[in-house]
């Protein structure tokens, strides 16, 4: 199989390299499961947070451990910015996003009850890999909608064309298929 | 609004009481966001996690926090089971969840690569709160067909049926209408 050599915050992974389009491959970066991961990022992610920090918010799934695991270690709250719109949401606040890996559009959701963590708040966006920056886009527009102020990106990882504007802990080029 | 207390270990909170049927009132938990809730609970749920555990199972959304961080106490990995197909999937384990309460059919999807991980492994099964069962029943089967034994069934919470074969910290009742 073919792997791609990684160093996050001192932890050495070989991600696979898997076949995502006609001519893309991405290395595969899935942190859910992968506690020392997890850890270690988010001590890393805590150094090189700003001070100012109020609030994390994060999209639904895989970062979701990431973001508590910065929350625990920073003391910062963390609001986890769902896909669907729940039954029980009190006054949700969505936005639609054209997700990269599916290519299909996806929904932002922010449950009512959470908005109080955002609203005149300076908050960081916590993600595992930023690509395109799609659902980043969608989620800062999110987050100012309801009225926080986003004050950083941060993830473990910047993907295809490096960013200056994400605070990551390395970067993942795009392979072409064998 | 109308609230329900429970007490996990020294961290109380007081859940919001939804409808999710006509007269039909569920106080909700949710972990995800609460970083002291989730480490009460792990810390609780560790002391039931048999010895002999290989890996801790668990599904998508709310009980991944939980995983994380029993697999941070325990040192023992996790694996997360999907809710949806997702693109670098190959050859996955499908299993259709029989759910009575909400009606809604719903699928859940398990990697191949993730599967080759529980072959002959012995599972702890990890969730947030267990209602019907039907969710549990299958995560089982899900955990049987990738050739893993299941030696313990743990939850944070559970509402209604008291006689499914879990460990659980907390009742949470439903509650009939005033």
């Amino acid at each position: 199989m073919r792997t791609h050599s990684v160093e996050i915050a001192g932890v050495h992974r070989e991600l696979p390299v898997v076949q995502v389009g006609l001519e893309v491959s991405v290395a595969l970066f899935n942190m859910l499961g992968d506690t020392q991961v997890v850890e270690a990022a988010a001590v890393a992610l805590a150094q090189a947070m700003p001070a100012d920090i109020e609030t994390l918010v994060t999209p639904e799934v895989k970062a979701v451990p990431l973001a508590h695991a910065l929350s625990r270690v920073s003391g910062k709250p963390y609001v986890v910015a769902r896909k669907t719109e729940k039954p029980y949401m009190i006054s949700p606040v969505s936005r639609t996003v054209i997700s990269i890996t599916t290519g299909k559009p996806q929904l932002l959701v922010l449950d009512g009850t959470d908005i109080t963590l955002i609203k005149g708040k300076k908050v960081a966006i916590v993600d595992d890999v930023v690509s395109t920056g799609s659902t980043l886009k969608g989620l800062s527009e999110l987050i100012e909608e309801v009225g926080g102020v986003v004050g950083a990106v941060m993830a473990v990882f910047t993907e295809g064309s490096p960013r200056q504007d994400v605070l990551a802990l390395g970067h993942l080029p795009l392979f072409k298929p064998e | 609004m109308e609230t329900y207390p429970i007490t996990v270990g020294k961290i109380t909170r007081h859940l919001p009481v939804v409808e999710t049927l006509p007269g039909v009132h569920i106080p909700l938990v949710e972990l995800m966001g609460d970083v002291e809730l989730v480490q009460a609970a792990a810390e609780a749920l560790v002391k039931h996690l048999p010895l002999e555990t290989d890996v801790i199972l668990t599904l998508e959304t709310s009980p991944i926090v939980l995983a994380h961080t029993l697999s941070a106490l325990s040192g023992k990995p996790y694996i997360v089971v999907r809710r949806k197909r997702r693109p670098y999937m190959q050859d996955p384990i499908i299993q259709e969840v029989e759910s009575l309460t909400l009606g809604v059919s719903e699928t859940l999807w398990l990697d191949s690569r993730m599967a080759e991980k529980l072959l002959g492994q012995k599972v702890a099964l990890v969730f947030d709160v267990v209602s019907s069962g039907g969710t549990m029943n299958a995560l089982e089967k899900v955990a049987k067909k990738a050739g893993a034994t299941v030696v313990a069934r743990l939850a944070a919470f559970h509402q209604g049926n008291s006689k499914l074969p879990i460990t659980s910290l907390t009742e949470i009742p439903i509650l009939q209408s005033a």
